[in-house]
C-alpha cells in the first residue's frame, strides 16, 4: 500500500492512470475538484494536493464498493433525505451515474461538457448542482454532497490515501499532523514551530 | 628408557580407566535433603502452586503447544536445545519416573536412564527446592497432570556439545550443595531469598555465566549473583549493584512489576513478560511481599537515583525548535505522545525511557527490537489490559532506528553507547519475541 502510495505520488497528476475513473470521469474529477477547492486561493488547491487521485483510489475500494455500508434494501430513493441515504447504487455507480447526468445537463444547457467549460461557467454549473437545480433522479441525490465531502477528506487526510500531498493542506492551517506530541504546548500563546509529519513518518 | 616409556604406558592405562569411569561409571544422585514424615501428603493446590513458582512453563510448553508437553526450542549459545515432555506420558513423558527419578532431574540434571539433561534445564537453581516443593512438583507432574503423547524432536548439538557423558565435568564445577540454607535470621526475607534463587531461578538469567556457561554465583552472598546477565541477546538487567535496574524501587513497586508486568517506572520486556504471563502473576500475596523485600534487601546498600529535575534533553524536546538534530526530532516524532519530553512516560502505562535498563543496556538489541518489531504487556488477573507498544519498523528506515536509538541512550540521564545501522538491519527480519 505504501509503495503504491509512493508511486502514484510521482507520477503527474495529467498522466495518472485512474483505478476506476474513466478517462471522461477523471477529467470531470480533475476540473470539478479545481473548482471546489482552486489554485488561486490562500492555500493549496485541490490538483496540488493531488485530491483526484485520492477519489479514484476510493472509489476502486471499499468505500467505491460500499463494502461496509447496508445494502441488502428494501431501498426507497424517493424518501425523504432527513432518513439517511436510500439509494441502491454504491458509491461508485453514484459518481459514474452522477458525472454522466451532470455532463449531459452540462451539454444541454452550456453545449460543452463540464471539463470543457471555462472557470466562469464551471462555477455557475456547480452552483446549480449544489442548490439542486440539476435534475438527476433520485438514485443520484447524494451525487454532490459526496462530491464536495470527498474533496474535502482528499485534501485534509493523511497523503497515504494518495490526496494532501507533500501534506500541504496541513502545513497551510498549522495541523502538526500524527505527531501528537505538543503536550507541553497547550496553553501557550505563540505558534507552535514544526511542520507536520504523516502516518508514514515522512516530515513536512 | 625403558623405564620411562613403562612410566608413559602406566599413566596412559590409568587416563583410559579413569575415561571409561567418568563415561560409563554412573553419577551418584542426590538423595532427599529433609526426611519427610511417611504419611507426608502435598497439600492440595500445593502441586500447581510450585509448578507456577518454578515456572516449568516457560520451557517446557511449546507456542500454541499442549501444555508441558514439550518441544519448544530453546536456543543457546551452543545450539537448539529442545525441552521434554514432562507430562505422565509412559512412552514420550515422565509417566516411568519415580520419586527418585525425578528428583534426580531436577536437583542433578539426571535423566531416569542416567543420562545427563543439558543445563538449559536450571537444575544449578532446582538443586536448592525444598524436598516439599520436589514432593509437590512430582505431585503435579505426574499423579495430577493428564498424559500427552507428544515425542519431542531430539536436541543434536554439534560436536563436542552432543557428548553428553562431559557434563559429568561440568557439574562438578556449576554445581552448588545440595538444598536451600539462608544466611538471612528474617523469616519473610529468607523466604523471598529461597524463591529467588530456588525455584524462580532468577539467575538463570540475570546472573552473568562464567567462560564456560555456569552460573558465576549462585546465592546471594556473593555480589555476582544477580549482577545482569543476557537472555536470547537481550539484557536481563542487573538487580543489585550500581546498575541495578530497581535502584530506589519501593517493595510495593517491585510487587506490582511481578503481579502485573508494569509499575512506575516500568514494564517488562522480552523474556521477562512470559514470566510475569506464566508464573509471577499467581504468587501469593505473602510470596510475592517476601521476593520483593529480598530484592529491596540486596538493594539496600545502593543510593536511590537522584529526583528527577529537568535535563536538556527534556529543554530541547519542548522546545520544537526546527533546527533540532534528526535524534531528537525523530523523537517528538514517534515517541513523545506516550514517553513525553521528560521521558518518564505515565506510572502504568507508558514505561520511563530515562534510567530503563532497556534503554541503556551495553547490547542495544532489546531496544532495537522493541523500536522495530514493538512489545505486549501480558494479561494479568489485577491487570488485565495487554497494553502494547506498536512497531516501528515500517516507519524509520535502519539510518533512523539508529540515530533514534543513539539519542534515547544518551538522552535525559542516559549515558550508553551509540547504536549503528547495521546493528538495525541484523534485526529488521527477525520476528518479534512476543
Amino acid at each position: 500500500m505504501h509503495a503504491r502510495a509512493q508511486a502514484a505520488r510521482e507520477v503527474p497528476l495529467d498522466q495518472y492512470q485512474p483505478e476506476y475513473l474513466t478517462a471522461a470521469e477523471y477529467a470531470f474529477i480533475m476540473a470539478a475538484t479545481d473548482r471546489i477547492i482552486p489554485e488561486d486561493g490562500e492555500g493549496p488547491g485541490a490538483l496540488e494536493t493531488r485530491v483526484p487521485v485520492f477519489i479514484d483510489r476510493q472509489l476502486a475500494g471499499d468505500f467505491g464498493t460500499a463494502a461496509d455500508l447496508y445494502m441488502e434494501g428494501p431501498f426507497t430513493p424517493t424518501a425523504d433525505p432527513f432518513l439517511g441515504t436510500q439509494t441502491p447504487l454504491t458509491p461508485a455507480e453514484i459518481y459514474r451515474g452522477g458525472i454522466a447526468a451532470f455532463d449531459a445537463w452540462c451539454a444541454q444547457t452550456h453545449n460543452a461538457s463540464f471539463a470543457d467549460l471555462d472557470a466562469e461557467t464551471q462555477d455557475a454549473a456547480i452552483t446549480a448542482l449544489s442548490e439542486g437545480d440539476v435534475p438527476l433522479g433520485p438514485e443520484l441525490r447524494e451525487f454532490w454532497s459526496l462530491l464536495l465531502q470527498n474533496t474535502r477528506e482528499g485534501y485534509f487526510s493523511d497523503p497515504q490515501y494518495g490526496g494532501n500531498a507533500g501534506m500541504a493542506s496541513w502545513v497551510y492551517i498549522g495541523f502538526p499532523g500524527a505527531r501528537g506530541s505538543f503536550f507541553e504546548w497547550v496553553g501557550r500563546p505563540e505558534a507552535y514551530p514544526l511542520g507536520p509529519v504523516n502516518i508514514a513518518g515522512e516530515r513536512a | 628408557m625403558k623405564t620411562f616409556l613403562r612410566l608413559i604406558l602406566v599413566l596412559a592405562v590409568i587416563g583410559v580407566v579413569a575415561l571409561i569411569a567418568f563415561i560409563f561409571i554412573p553419577v551418584q544422585r542426590t538423595p532427599a535433603q529433609t526426611a519427610l514424615a511417611a504419611d507426608y501428603t502435598v497439600p492440595e493446590g500445593q502441586g500447581e502452586y510450585t509448578m507456577r513458582l518454578a515456572d516449568c512453563a516457560a520451557c517446557h510448553t511449546a507456542d500454541d503447544g499442549v501444555p508441558f508437553a514439550g518441544g519448544r526450542p530453546i536456543e543457546s549459545p551452543l545450539g537448539t536445545i529442545y525441552s521434554s515432555n514432562i507430562t505422565p506420558d509412559p512412552e514420550t513423558g515422565i509417566g516411568n519416573y519415580t520419586l527418585a527419578d525425578f528428583r534426580a532431574a531436577l536437583v542433578d540434571g539426571l535423566r531416569r536412564d542416567g543420562t545427563h539433561l543439558y543445563p538449559a534445564m536450571p537444575y544449578e537453581n532446582y538443586r536448592m527446592l525444598s524436598e516439599e516443593d520436589i514432593r509437590a512438583l512430582y505431585a503435579y507432574f505426574h499423579d495430577q497432570l493428564e498424559p500427552v503423547s507428544n515425542p519431542t524432536p531430539e536436541t543434536e548439538l554439534s560436536f563436542p556439545f552432543n557428548q553428553r557423558w562431559a557434563l559429568r565435568g561440568w557439574n562438578w564445577l556449576a554445581l552448588g550443595d545440595p538444598g536451600f540454607t539462608s544466611t538471612l535470621s528474617d523469616a519473610e526475607l529468607a523466604r523471598g531469598e529461597y524463591l529467588v534463587t530456588g525455584p524462580g531461578h532468577c539467575g538463570a538469567c540475570h546472573t552473568p555465566r562464567s567462560p564456560i556457561m555456569t552460573q558465576a554465583a549462585l546465592t546471594g552472598a556473593d555480589d555476582a549473583f544477580l549482577s545482569g546477565g543476557e537472555i536470547a541477546g537481550w539484557t536481563a538487567p542487573a538487580l543489585r549493584g550500581a546498575n541495578s535496574a530497581i535502584r530506589g524501587w519501593s517493595a510495593a513497586d517491585i510487587r506490582l512489576i511481578f503481579a502485573t508486568g508494569r509499575n512506575a517506572h516500568s514494564a517488562v520486556n522480552g523474556e521477562m513478560q512470559l514470566v510475569i504471563r506464566d508464573s509471577t502473576q499467581f504468587f501469593s500475596d505473602e510470596d510475592l511481599d517476601a521476593i520483593a523485600g529480598y530484592l529491596v534487601h540486596l538493594n539496600s546498600g545502593e543510593q536511590a537515583p537522584a529526583e528527577p529535575t529537568e535535563t536538556a534533553t527534556e529543554q530541547l524536546l519542548a522546545s520544537a525548535d526546527p533546527s533540532m538534530d534528526l535524534g531528537p526530532r525523530l523523537y517528538l516524532d514517534n515517541c513523545g505522545a506516550c514517553h513525553f519530553v521528560n521521558g518518564r512516560g505515565a506510572d502504568e502505562v507508558f514505561p520511563e525511557l530515562d534510567g530503563s535498563s532497556l534503554v541503556t543496556a551495553n547490547s542495544p538489541t532489546g531496544l532495537i527490537s522493541m523500536i522495530l518489531h514493538g512489545g505486549e504487556l501480558p494479561s494479568t488477573a489485577e491487570r488485565p489490559e495487554r497494553l502494547r507498544m506498536p512497531g516501528f519498523a515500517h516507519r524509520l528506515s535502519d539510518d533512523e532506528v539508529a540515530t533514534l536509538a543513539s539519542f534515547l541512550r544518551q538522552g535525559w540521564t542516559n549515558d550508553a553507547g551509540p547504536v549503528s545501522a547495521a546493528d538495525v538491519s541484523a534485526l529488521r527480519d527477525e520476528p518479534a519475541t512476543n
